[in-house]
């Protein structure tokens, strides 16, 4: 067990040292050095001493005046030590701005991992028990069209109707807190931040649904037909007893490491929906770092989502070996 | 050979069973004619022109007499057979801006006063061309990657995987937004970076696929004839393990429409005055409150072609998978 979990950890790190370095061979290699972007935007390259000095300043702030192997190990070294040097746009250490962003984007993202659970779990269970009735050809309909739903459209549209606009003004425009909270008790502060966070994880959340609740489904339909399932209605057990201990159960290993796939498409969703609600997360620092070419903002995020990624494929792939067993035997071999 | 056809002929018949699958293709079809023939539906030139007893063709030739005449003005006489819509979808009407759907302009207008009509028309164009061309190349990249990896095993699968688990870390849709933006956001960069970022899906299926495949008798048999790794591959494994990859594909067109709205929503997508859906909304969140069919006719469009994709993909997926729609029971 122990073994397979060493093994599994030392593993990362090839991995992780892959990501770094397309991470950096992405950003080092792409057309168009972003120095001269930024100083060849303001017309300054060609104009002469101040442009040159100013060029060669950048190259050598992001280490492009060193050879590519060079630049990529000092890099890497200030990875390691989460130093990601300070954005372009305030001046202010990367690091700082990540761990105020960080934190807002995991809570929302872990809410509507929660709320997509609760929800799609039991779903997929009472269509698997009600097969091909109108229930389940309703509900699966459903949640299909609720996944076809482009969510940058539908969060468009929950603004306009119901935050302000000409309609219901049921909730905040955007932010995570209103200004006034500050007075607040502990309590009324958290309820402030669960009203705003309302539309947002609404828009994050709708869309997988039917993903989910279809995976339950069908889990739960190849473990009923079972002969440890037959064998337990055999005995004589209530159908609640079956379903319940026997059948759920079993049909819940393969939603362990689905998380794990889910993370990713969980950051980049949030881009959008940062956006849309002015979240002030992971996703809007991303995005306006991509507008204002803030390379080491960039850098930094891309580095740190594809190692949170890592961790979650590795906990699922823990998880998954202590649920099921036969992962770690096999593994052994 | 006639083996093969068989197996695509009963995927088709239980294709054909599926209401919703069907509903799906004719949708799917209906938007390849509405892009294909976008010039015929929406132009400002008519078909057909008749004066001074003499027959013209504006929208099929080009005529130096015309060069720079407004046919649609009443002051140009004659008989003329104009589009079901009479608009290009870069023209400016500035005397109704923000205007709802009348019979002057079938959708409404924009805030230039283009007609919506066109640019819904030419912006089916960009989302089927982007789907259509970055799935075919990350499907055939994946295929390569994926039969490489399937067919060798050992320390090539290896490496193979290894790279997958490490191209799987990165979130793709930041990753797609960061390279747009170094390279430039263009219809050819949107494609090409959606083509090189998706490929890992397909990778894994094929891989998957093979090392079922290459065990199997007709493939042992294939390698004792002496046949070359290449003709074992292309010619007996690929197509055994193809359906599983179409519809991954079929999948994977929807999301790529998604994801092309999606960037052009954000601005990093196709550049204007080339008209996308995801454009279309992004513009309209200055109005959202009164021009409500600038909010709800391109992110409806958006929605009907995500779903259609995405119907055909599962009717593709029972009828390939006898196990899913026969149920087990």
């Amino acid at each position: 067990m122990s073994k397979y979990i060493l093994k599994r950890v030392l593993l990362i790190i090839p991995t992780f040292i892959g990501i770094s370095l397309i991470t950096y061979m992405m950003i080092r290699l792409a057309p168009g050095d972003y120095t001269t972007l930024r100083a060849g935007l303001q017309g300054e390259l060609k104009a002469g001493a101040i442009g040159k000095e100013i060029y060669e300043q950048e190259r050598k702030l992001y280490g492009l005046d060193r050879p590519i192997i060079v630049g990529y190990f000092d890099w890497f070294k200030k990875l390691v030590v989460l130093d990601f040097g300070v954005s372009r746009k305030d001046g202010r250490p990367v690091s700082g701005r990540i761990a105020e962003a960080l934190p807002i984007t995991l809570a929302l993202n872990i809410i509507s991992m929660i709320i997509m659970y609760i929800i799609s779990i039991p779903m997929g269970i009472v269509s698997a028990l009600k097969k091909d009735t109108a229930f389940d050809r309703i509900t699966s309909l459903a949640l299909f069209i609720l996944y076809s739903l482009p969510s940058f459209w539908i969060g468009l549209l929950l603004l306009l109707f119901l935050s302000g606009g000409e309609f219901l003004n049921l909730f905040p425009l955007g932010g995570i807190v209103s200004d006034w909270a500050e007075n607040l008790p502990f309590f009324g502060r958290v309820l402030n931040v669960a009203w705003h966070l309302v539309l947002p994880v609404a828009t994050l959340t709708y869309g997988s649904f039917a993903f989910l609740s279809r995976y339950t489904r069908a889990n739960m339909l190849e473990v009923i037909n079972q002969q440890y399932i037959t064998t337990a209605r055999a005995k004589g057990l209530t159908e609640k007893r079956v379903i319940f201990v026997h059948a759920f159960k079993n049909s819940l290993v393969p939603l362990v490491t689905l998380m794990a796939t889910l993370l990713p498409g969980l950051l980049g969703g949030s881009v959008i929906v940062e956006s849309i609600f002015s979240v002030p997360g992971m996703g809007m620092l991303a995005f306006e770092a991509i507008l204002a070419r803030d390379i080491p903002v960039i850098m930094a995020i891309t580095s740190i989502s594809a190692a949170l990624t890592l961790m979650g494929i590795l906990l699922a792939d823990i998880l998954y070996s202590i649920v099921d067993p036969r992962i770690r035997l096999e593994a052994k071999v | 050979m006639s083996g093969r056809q068989g197996y695509w002929q009963s995927v088709w018949r239980e294709f054909k069973k599926n209401r919703l699958a069907r509903a799906g293709l004719w949708v799917v079809l209906f938007l390849f004619l509405i892009a294909f023939m976008a010039p015929l539906i929406a132009n400002n030139r008519p078909y057909i022109y008749v004066t001074d007893e003499k027959v013209f063709f504006p929208l099929f030739f080009e005529y130096p007499e015309f060069k720079d005449i407004d046919f649609r003005s009443e002051r140009v006489p004659g008989f003329k057979l104009f589009p079901p819509v009479p608009y290009s979808y870069s023209e400016y009407d500035l005397d109704s801006i923000v205007s709802p759907p009348s019979l002057r302009h079938l959708m409404g207008t924009d805030e230039q006063g283009r007609d919506l009509a066109a640019r819904m028309i030419y912006g089916a164009r960009v989302s089927i061309l982007v789907g259509f061309i970055a799935v075919f190349m990350y499907v055939l990249i994946g295929i390569i990657i994926g039969a490489l990896a399937g067919y060798y095993g050992g320390w090539i699968d290896m490496l193979i995987s290894r790279f997958i688990e490490i191209v799987i870390c990165f979130p793709t849709f930041f990753l797609i937004l960061t390279i747009l933006a170094l390279v430039g956001p263009s219809l050819t960069s949107v494609m090409v970076v959606i083509g090189l970022t998706g490929w890992t899906g397909i990778a894994r299926i094929v891989r998957g696929e093979f090392f079922k495949i290459r065990e199997m008798e007709f493939v042992q048999a294939s390698r004792a004839l002496g046949a070359r790794d290449s003709h074992i591959i292309i010619r007996h494994v690929l197509p055994n393990a193809l359906a599983p990859v179409l519809v991954s594909a079929t999948f994977g067109i929807a999301s790529t429409i998604l994801i092309e709205s999606s960037l052009s929503f954000l601005g990093f997508g196709v550049q204007p005055p080339t008209p996308s859906w995801g454009d279309i909304l992004s513009q309209s969140r200055d109005f959202m409150d009164f021009a409500w069919w600038l909010t709800l006719i391109p992110g409806f469009a958006i929605f009907i072609t995500i779903t259609a994709y995405n119907l055909v993909g599962e009717g593709f997926q029972d009828a390939i998978n006898p196990r899913s729609f026969r149920g087990n029971t």
